[in-house]
């Protein structure tokens, strides 16, 4: 493990040193160096949050970053807790027909609503079963 | 004590690790996200069924809320749109519902449901702000009609289906006829 780390740490400040020098910086700037690499860092989490792809271009050539990271990130996105819901026509006319539909409760929602007004109301007594249902 | 329901915490967190169900969706939503998204994003509110007969806590089922605003995607005139309110359309969404699998047909889904409308209607009726909307996603067929006996309408045909409860003529002097 010690000697895993050790080659990682090799590698790794090779690559921080390569970076140093291109971004033009001393090696005494170790700190603006890392500064430097977490706000380009920070940007590009930023964008992936939203859901956008990073491509860089060059005329009709695009080449797409790609990174495991960044692909936890977009599985870990939760698109129901968009802050819109958007519709396609289709819906739209279906939502159209429920709001125009007035006042005409399911028996279940009578009963829920009746429920709910019900100050003996309780919960179900429940059963565990060793194994989950199918 | 029978079963109660609590706002979840960082103190419930052990209790999320043994929640079972079908859809690993849901049980990753609860153990992964609820609580981020109660605590730290502030984007939903999740409430737990804990039952703790036996002298053994479980969680039995879970719901979560949100607020969300129903939009539409094409701006082309539409006849219908002259009967709905303008987009866009104010909504609670019951972002998540679900019941642990060893306790499922005994009637848990529908007292979340119950529990989940009460509180909406609350909001609705005498909270500092107005929506029209109680929407949430289906996640299969069984769901689906699950929330359909209750008045949901389906907006789509492919899963999760949109399906919304229009909570107009179940607010204000209109509720009253339901609670006699």
């Amino acid at each position: 493990m010690a000697r895993f780390q050790a080659q990682t740490n090799a590698v790794l400040d090779e690559e921080l040193s390569d970076l140093r020098d291109r971004l033009g910086l001393r090696e005494n700037q170790k700190a603006d160096l890392l500064r430097e690499i977490g706000a380009l860092a920070a940007w590009v989490i930023r964008q992936a949050e939203a859901g956008r792809r990073i491509e860089a271009r060059i005329g009709q050539d695009v080449e797409i970053l790609q990174s495991p990271a960044l692909d936890r990130l977009r599985h870990q996105r939760d698109p129901i807790f968009a802050e819109s819901l958007v519709l396609t026509d289709a819906e739209v006319e279906r939502l159209a027909a429920a709001m125009a539909r007035g006042f005409s409760p399911t028996p279940d929602l009578r009963q829920a609503l009746s429920r709910l007004a019900d100050p003996k109301r309780r919960p179900p007594r429940l059963r565990w079963k060793e194994t989950s249902a199918a | 004590m029978a079963l109660r329901i609590e706002v979840l915490e960082r103190k419930h967190r052990a209790l999320l690790e043994d929640f079972q169900n079908q859809h690993p969706s849901l049980v990753e939503y609860l153990q992964r996200f609820a609580l981020r998204h109660a605590e730290k994003d502030l984007l939903a509110r999740t409430f737990l069924a804990i039952d703790d007969r036996d002298d053994q806590e479980r969680l039995a089922g879970y719901f979560t809320l949100a607020t969300a605003g129903v939009e539409r995607r094409s701006v082309d005139a539409l006849e219908s749109l002259q009967r709905l309110p303008r987009f866009p359309i104010p909504a609670v969404l019951l972002a998540r519902l679900a019941v642990d699998g060893r306790v499922q047909g005994q009637g848990l889904g529908r007292y979340l449901l119950e529990e989940a409308l009460g509180l909406t209607l609350q909001l609705a009726e005498s909270g500092p702000v107005a929506f029209r909307l109680f929407v949430t996603d289906a996640i299969d067929e069984a769901a689906a009609k699950f929330y359909e006996r209750f008045g949901f309408t389906r907006l789509a045909d492919e899963f999760p289906c949109r399906m919304v409860l229009d909570l107009k003529p179940r607010t204000g002097k209109a509720s009253s006829q339901f609670t006699d």
